[in-house]
């Protein structure tokens, strides 16, 4: 597991300060229907490589970011707050 | 039906670190602050840098205002407020930002002298070295277990403002990871 993460607020710091939510999907449209849903969900891949999820800095900035990181390599590419990736205001 | 009896109980305020004796040797020294006031501030996320217009909000005294994440500040004191004191300062507060009071909800902690990089370094990963963390910086940050917001408020001084019911867990925490630096002195003494 990456060790430190690189938070665009706080600085690099142990990932004993965040906690980790999961993979960072797209989200279907309400109408996308049940099988897509499902899927958004329930279903995960497990891939060997480049993965992106969302962590909390739930004892620092209390931000929530996206890590992109190597599931293979242990290493951390970057981190951007969730918000920013969306276009909003971080 | 029986009469309810109410008993002979009086509530009153008490310290969070009044059992806690201050620490003091020649490297190391802790002591509990005032249980002051402390506002936290939130801006609208993405907004301006509010800290010049808080700071005149808290009449210029150092460190009063101190950042807390994204578009968030404290403003932070040692006299205690009245309520009229704490709508004071929202009502003082720059459009845009709302003002929480959270006086009883948080408790600062002092900690000085030349090991005090050494001593917080135990419990915390943030770069402590004055070049990345200069006097008036501040940021929250795990300290052992707990969550604290660390500002540093002069060359080998840091203060630690943690909620109240972690106060006398972080001073227990603090006094063993500067063990080492007390006993020294005593050793020299």
């Amino acid at each position: 597991m990456a060790s430190l993460i690189p938070c665009p607020h706080c600085g690099r710091r142990p990932k004993e300060e965040f906690t980790i939510r999961g993979a960072a999907l797209e989200r279907p449209g309400p109408d996308a229907g049940q099988a897509a849903w499902m899927d958004y969900v329930y279903l995960r891949d497990n891939p060997r490589g480049a993965y992106r999820e969302y962590w909390h800095h739930t004892s620092g900035c209390r931000r929530w970011l996206v890590v992109s990181r190597n599931t293979a390599t242990h290493d951390v590419t970057g981190a951007e707050d969730a918000a920013a990736g969306k276009g909003g205001k971080a | 039906m029986p009469e309810i009896q109410i008993p002979a109980f009086r509530v009153a305020s008490r310290a969070a670190l009044g059992s806690k004796t201050a620490l003091r040797s020649a490297g190391i020294s802790i002591a509990a602050l005032p249980e002051g006031h402390v506002i936290h501030v939130l801006g609208e996320a993405g907004g301006p840098d509010l800290a010049p217009l808080l700071r005149e909000v808290t009449g210029g005294r150092p460190h009063a205002v101190r950042t807390a994440g994204p578009a968030q500040w404290f403003l932070v004191g040692d006299e205690a407020l009245s309520a009229a004191g704490v709508a004071a300062i929202l009502a003082a507060l720059p459009p845009g930002a709302a003002g929480v009071d959270q006086s009883h909800g948080r408790v600062r902690i002092r900690i000085e002298g030349p090991m005090v990089e050494r001593v917080l370094a135990k419990g915390t990963a943030a770069d402590l070295a004055p070049a990345a963390f200069p006097v008036g910086h501040s940021t929250t940050t795990l300290t052992g277990h707990i969550a604290a917001h660390l500002t540093r408020v002069a060359e080998d001084a840091f203060e630690l403002m943690v909620l109240r019911t972690f106060a006398e867990s972080l001073w227990d925490d603090l006094a063993t990871m500067s063990g080492e630096y007390v006993l020294q002195a005593a050793d020299r003494a």
